[in-house]
């Protein structure tokens, strides 16, 4: 067997050596008198406190030889001094008072930290260092070790030896030395037989120099030496300092009794008795107490060896424990006195570990070991354990094998319960700082962890934040676990009311948390700092930690009731408003803000403001003066002052910026927001006349820099300045209540009231009338790069789309519509007024103004005010015009002016009225731009624009389609088809009236004229001449979804008639009068009249390839009169007006012709055959020169003749799409053709007289009578059409592309069926 | 006894994507956040283990008092 190694002796380096050194070190009982005591206290010190900073020896060098002899030098030595009264199981109650001392002493260190700002990560882990680490920690683990000392299990507690005191002021000192060992006041463990009682004894007289010379002194001690010994006993002068004395150059003392602290301590020691100390200690050290634990240790071996070692005994051991067997059933194994083997390995063990021979010691704890397991010992047995790791691992620090025996020490001392657990506490802090020595810090954390789920909440909060460091230590650093640790440390230390240690724990765990998604764990971390902050009456600290969690959209309702609840408490405690930079309630959508202002464009309402402004921009195009700079676009370089501003926006003096924010409750509650206001700045005009743009800048700049609350007073007093600055600008405020999950749009509001600059800096609001939030724009908006409606064009930098330029107050006009209907149905014609008004004082002129629908919407005359709806729109005499005056190309566009005189004054009104005429169904979105000048042009600028949007959705009311046929029987005369379907969902409508616009089309009610009546319609039709366009009133009821076909005539006004009328009427049209109840409605003029050139305009589009003659026809109806229930809002009776342009009146090819002639003749064939003259009228109804040729033949006619292949595609019935509006080609003729041709009946034939082949030439749109005859020879019925017509159109130049249009240039058309009879005469 | 399990997908960056709670047990307040901390320290385990073995499923490779953390680590390490 060896000698343990020198360089362990003195190894000092880890926790784990220090420890030892401390706890497992001799024990020195002291007895002393009281008078001894009082010697000592006059300098503040027990008797223990002034020895024992010279009882620790770094360097003792004491030559000591092992059990075989092998000699070895002890480095470092300690001797534990402790009071005879002291040497007892300490008190439960009073080691958990010390406990609780040592973590509420930490308490004062920990509000410091706290105090500071929060921890960073990267701070925190060289904190785990042991060297750094809170020193407190080892002071706790330590009273937590000596909560189980002097147990009678272990021997290393035991007193080594006993120092007797006696003073010498003491009466018969040495009869008191006798007593002070005698009495019974001795510790259980020397009486109850648990240790030997025989111990070393030293006796020590001490002798305070105050008290006069050392004379008597020395005649004791000479008497002690004499009765006790002469080795054995001591003298020790103290108090021996003098004034004029050497001054000690450091005070041994001053880590001893920190707590009596002052300089009082060791104040009577000087050097000579400090020396003294020192070698009596020394002295008592390697002089006695070694020398007799070696002596001792010698003779246990000896004696264990001879009963112990040797198969022998062990066999004999093995064969008496089993006989022992079942008496030993206590817990705690059998009593063991000091005489028993046992315990008298256990002392071997110990001493041997004490003067480091631990190969001796390990093999003493191996053999007790397995006699307490036979014995069921466990505590013992445990204890043994115990020792066997430590001893394991003081031989070799890499082995695994301490470990194991150390957890199974934990373990064991686990299984005893209770009794067990404080021990296994020790033990598992031995077995930490050994797996630390090891670096193996994850498995050190997970002991202290089961430390802890067995000590009570105050000592488990301890361990787990030394298990949390040591996470902390492991390679990787295991943060996660670090901050779970932490966590659980904190809130055990707020279990036992350590809130400033909580807080500690909780903020160290913060940067762990930190911006991670765990949402609960963010809130619980935050709230319950914020929680404990407010216990210890830290608001503003909790406060903010506290607006961390209050946006917790996760929680459920009644958590987030009752997280706002404490916060608002928390700030009420404070007193006052709290001001929060960071409140993240509601929640502010920085990217919503939308900034409305109003330069040279000025918004009617705030959806005109809404809509992209290259929508306005097209618009207003031919309104606004192209040469004029102002299109707002600092891309135009500007020579004057308004490149000097083009990096702000102009805003004009005392009107309103408005801001548009989104605000979101992201909680399930309602909460309540107030005082919601803009923050801004503003700067006056310098005097020099430029703007201070420099200042403003630093201003700006300072507040964007702003992130911390720490600044947030500063800003208040800011905000307040600003604020109370009334005379430049007014911030609105606006209070709010947002429900659970509400968002809200915002409208902020600030009207600069003079010149200067004005930025729009932050908002700041008020929540549940407690807490001031701020939010600054700048850093979001610099960040997020966000659109800002029609500023988002210009590109202009995030901080400048807040600032504005504010110019003088200018002149403003505003206006709306009245009477316009959100919904209308289509064709629907209303007068809407528009009023316009200036409420500035000075005049503006020049004004226009531009319609984006034209065709819905054109501005009336200023009569059409006065006038009743829809009586003006009745047959009137003529009227002056007092028009917008523009022309007609512009009025396509919807742009018109208004007259020149009506410019407005400033403080007035004007009215003027618009007609409004929804024709197709949707969605309208009306944009009307006013354009105007100011009458005192400014030097930003010279005009305004006022735009306005109103939104009207159009529902669908009659559908109406017009088929025109040819008749067949007369040429000029057609028959028109009007299809009318109802497509509204819920009005009936009633027709009114059909009219045909223009002057060459007659309109005419179908009547039942007999077949044949010629004479009398040309009279009709000379009669009415006189009409440029017909009117017919079917007077028909259209219920829902209900369809109608009418039937009206329509004949071509000859161009003669036409141009009588046209000198008979000038520029008013007049129409048909066929309507008994009521007059008859003016197509013709206003507004009617601009209506149909809009709907002309924008149904040729659709029709381009429209060609030949059209009509329009207007279809008028209105609602169904119920009964007398009170008419419209408007007041007036709802018109509809439907325009059917470009109705194609064309026939099947150009030319049409018709024979006229006596259907019955009487004739006496007796005398000769009979001759009868008929007339055949060509008409060409192109545009070009048509040459004719009539062929007759003799042939009998077949129904195969037809040869134009275009007659026949449409033969028999088929689908005519009404949405088609008439356009459909009529097929009548082709019919006749096939149906009657097949019935005729030609018996005997007649012959054609005169030439059989007759050319003409026809003029465009002119027709020729053709004379022609035939002879009969025999009575009886003929058909006259077999004769064919040949013709061909005579384009000009443009000859192909005309061809390609209009379909056919040439034909041949066979004759019309006509039935002649022939009656021989009687 | 009423069981409960908390279900967290967690993203390579230690974001949660996706949380719920399962199980019979009555809802504690305390519960959420008590199993966000024990997942979210499990994590430190799975990072050390999603090294250390070609296993996808971890089981109950962390524990804390009565509840135990099984992990499935996909190969883009979300957890």
């Amino acid at each position: 067997m060896s000698g343990p190694p020198e360089e362990k002796l003195d190894g000092t380096n880890s926790l784990l050596d220090r420890m030892l050194l401390d706890e497992i070190a001799p024990v020195v009982m002291v007895l002393r008198t009281q008078l001894v005591e009082e010697a000592c206290q006059k300098n503040n010190l027990t008797l223990i406190q002034m020895l024992q900073p010279f009882s620790v020896f770094g360097n003792i060098d004491v030559p000591v030889r092992t059990v075989n002899d092998q000699p070895y030098r002890l480095r470092t030595f300690k001797l534990r001094l402790v009071y005879a009264s002291d040497i007892c199981q300490p008190n439960i109650e009073d080691s958990e008072k010390h406990l609780k001392k040592v973590v509420s002493d930490a308490n004062e260190k920990a509000l410091n930290d706290i105090q500071d700002d929060s921890p960073k990560l990267e701070m925190t882990v060289p904190m785990a260092d042991p060297e750094y680490m809170s020193p407190w920690f080892r002071v706790f683990n330590k009273a937590l070790l000596h909560t189980v000392s002097f147990s009678d299990h272990e021997a290393f507690d035991h007193p080594v030896a006993c120092l007797i005191v006696v003073s010498t002021k003491d009466e018969q000192p040495i009869n008191k030395f006798v007593d002070l060992f005698n009495t019974d006041q001795l510790p259980s463990l020397l009486n109850d037989g648990a240790m030997d009682p025989k111990i070393l004894k030293y006796y020590l007289l001490i002798h305070d120099s105050q008290d006069g010379s050392s004379n008597r002194a020395n005649e004791l001690l000479a008497e002690m030496r004499s009765t006790f010994g002469p080795n054995d006993c001591r003298m020790l002068c103290i108090n021996s300092y003098k004034e004029g004395d050497e001054q000690r150059n450091d005070n041994p003392w001053s880590r001893v009794a920190d707590t009596s602290g002052g300089q009082d301590i060791g104040c009577f020691l000087n050097i000579d008795d400090v020396d003294e100390i020192k070698d009596l200690m020394l002295d008592l050290s390697s002089k006695h107490i070694i020398p007799y634990m070696e002596q001792k240790i010698r003779s246990l071996n000896q004696q264990v060896s001879t009963t112990r070692k040797g198969f022998r005994n062990q066999i004999k051991n093995l064969w008496w424990r089993k006989g022992k067997e079942d008496t030993a059933d206590a817990l705690n194994g059998p009593m063991y006195t000091f005489s028993s083997i046992e315990s008298q390995i256990r002392v071997l063990g110990d001493y041997a570990f004490i003067l480091r021979d631990y190969e001796l010691s390990l093999s003493s704890y191996r053999l007790l070991s397995t006699d307490y397991k036979l014995d069921k010992a466990w505590r013992r047995y445990a204890g043994a354990q115990e020792m066997i790791g430590l001893s394991l691992f003081m031989l070799d620090q890499s082995g695994k094998e301490a470990e194991y025996y150390m957890e199974n020490a934990f373990s064991t001392y686990l299984k005893m319960g209770s009794s067990g657990q404080r021990n296994a506490t020790r033990c598992g802090l031995w077995w930490v700082e050994i797996l630390k020595v090891k670096g193996q810090y994850k498995e050190a954390a997970t002991v202290y962890f089961r430390i802890s789920t067995e000590e009570p909440s105050l000592h488990a909060a301890v361990m787990f934040e030394q298990a949390s460091y040591c996470y902390l230590r492991s390679t990787p650093p295991m943060l996660r676990k670090y901050g779970f640790h932490l966590i659980l440390a904190g809130n055990r230390y707020n279990i036992c009311d350590q809130r400033k240690h909580a807080v500690r724990a909780y903020r160290s765990a913060l940067p762990v948390y930190k911006e991670q998604a765990w949402s609960y764990i963010s809130d619980h971390v935050h709230f319950n700092i914020g929680r404990w902050y407010a216990l210890l009456g830290m608001s503003n600290a909790a406060i903010q930690h506290m607006l961390e969690v209050l946006a917790c959209n996760h929680q459920s309702p009644t958590t987030q009731e009752a997280l706002l609840g404490d916060f608002l408490q928390i700030v009420q405690k404070l007193g006052k408003k709290y001001d929060a930079l960071r409140l993240r309630l509601p929640v502010i959508n920085v990217a919503s803000l939308k900034v409305f202002f109003e330069d040279h464009r000025t918004f009617a309402s705030s959806a005109a403001a809404l809509v992209n402004e290259h929508v306005w921009r097209s618009l207003e195009e031919d309104l606004v003066p192209s040469v004029n700079p102002s299109g707002a676009n600092w891309l135009y370089s500007l020579p004057k002052s308004s490149r000097k501003n083009n990096d702000s926006h102009i805003c004009v003096a005392g009107e309103p910026i408005k801001v548009d924010l989104e605000f979101k409750n992201p909680l399930q509650i309602p909460i309540v927001v107030s005082c919601v206001r803009l923050i801004c700045k503003f700067s006056p005009i310098s005097s020099t006349g430029e703007y201070d743009l420099d200042c403003a800048q630093s201003v700006n700049d300072e507040n964007g820099g702003r992130s911390d609350t720490g600044s947030c007073d500063a800003m208040e007093v800011s905000n307040r300045e600003s604020n109370d600055d009334c005379s430049s600008f007014i911030s609105s405020e606006v209070d709010f209540t947002l429900e659970g999950d509400e968002t809200m749009m915002v409208q902020l509001k600030v009207s600069p009231k003079m010149e200067g600059i004005l930025q729009i800096i932050g908002v700041r609001w008020t929540l549940s009338g407690s807490v001031v939030g701020y939010l600054y724009f700048d850093s979001h908006l610099a960040k997020k790069n966000c659109s800002k409606g029609r500023i988002a064009a210009s590109k202009k930098t995030s901080k400048n789309k807040l600032k504005f330029t504010v110019i003088k107050s200018l002149p403003k006009l505003e206006a709306r519509i009245h009477q316009l209907p959100l919904m209308a149905y289509s064709g629907d014609l209303q007068r809407i007024i528009l009023e316009v008004s200036n409420h500035s004082d000075s005049s503006v002129k020049n004004m226009k103004l531009k319609i984006s629908h034209p065709r819905f919407v054109v501005p009336g005359r200023l009569e059409d005010l006065d006038m009743e709806f829809p009586g003006c729109l009745e047959k009137h005499i003529s009227h002056d015009i007092h028009d917008m005056q523009d022309n007609a190309m512009d009025k396509l566009k919807g742009l018109s002016s208004f007259p020149k005189d009506a410019g407005i004054q400033g403080g007035t009104t004007l009215l003027w009225p618009l007609w409004l005429h929804p024709v197709v169904p949707g969605n309208i979105s009306l944009n009307m731009s006013i354009y105007y000048e100011m009458v005192t042009p400014s030097e930003h600028m010279n005009y305004r624009i006022l735009r306005m949007r109103y939104d009207l959705e159009v529902l669908p009311s009659l559908d109406v389609s017009v088929q025109i046929t040819p008749s067949p029987s007369k040429l000029q005369e057609f028959l028109v088809r009007m299809d009318i379907v109802n497509r509204s969902n819920s009005k009936n409508f009633q027709l009114r009236q059909v009219s045909s616009v223009g002057n060459s089309w007659h309109l005419s009610e179908l009547l039942p004229t007999p077949l044949g009546d010629q004479q009398q319609d040309e009279r009709t039709l000379k009669q009415e001449t006189i009409y440029r366009s017909s009117s017919n009133c079917p007077r028909q009821l259209l219920a829902v979804g209900q369809g109608l076909s009418q039937f009206f005539k329509l004949m071509e006004v000859s161009k003669t008639s036409r141009l009588k009328g046209a000198l008979e009427r000038q520029s008013s049209l007049s129409l048909d009068i066929s309507s008994i109840s009521k007059s008859e409605i003016d197509v013709s003029s206003m507004p009617l009249s601009e209506f149909h050139i809009q709907e002309i305009w924008h149904q040729e589009k659709q029709s381009a390839q429209e060609q030949g003659r059209t009509v329009d026809l207007v279809l008028i109806s209105q609602w169904e009169k119920t009964s007398p229930e009170p008419e419209q809002q408007s007041g007036s009776q709802q018109l509809f007006v439907h325009y059917l342009c470009h109705c194609s009146a064309d026939m099947q090819s150009p030319i049409q012709w018709q024979m006229d002639g006596p259907r019955i003749v009487t004739h006496d064939f007796s005398d000769s055959f009979c001759e009868i003259g008929f007339q055949l009228t060509i008409r060409n109804s192109s545009d070009y020169i048509a040459s004719v040729s009539i062929n007759t033949s003799d042939d009998i006619p077949f129904p195969s003749q037809q040869s134009d292949p275009s007659q026949t595609s449409h033969v028999g019935w088929h689908d005519i799409s009404l949405s088609n509006g008439g356009k459909v080609p009529s097929d009548i003729q082709g019919q006749r053709n096939t149906s009657t041709r097949t019935s005729v009946d030609s018996s005997l034939p007649f012959l054609w007289c005169a030439s059989s082949s007759t050319k003409i030439k026809l003029e465009p749109m002119s027709s020729m009578v053709v004379p022609v005859r035939i002879c009969v020879m025999a009575p009886g019925t003929y058909d006259l059409s077999n004769y064919t017509i040949n013709w061909k159109l005579r384009f000009g130049t443009e000859e192909n592309s005309v061809s390609g249009l209009l379909g056919r240039s040439w034909g041949t058309s066979p004759g019309h069926p006509f039935y002649l009879t022939v009656l021989q005469s009687s | 006894m009423a069981s409960t399990a908390c279900f967290v997908i967690v993203s390579r960056n230690d974001i949660p994507i996706y949380e719920a709670e399962v199980g019979s047990a009555l809802k504690k307040e305390e519960a959420a956040h008590q199993h966000q901390f024990i997942l979210h320290a499990a994590l430190d385990i799975v990072q050390d283990l999603a090294w250390t073995t070609s296993a996808m499923f971890l089981k109950a490779m962390d524990r804390f008092s009565d509840l135990v953390v099984s992990v499935y680590v996909t190969a883009g390490t979300i957890s």
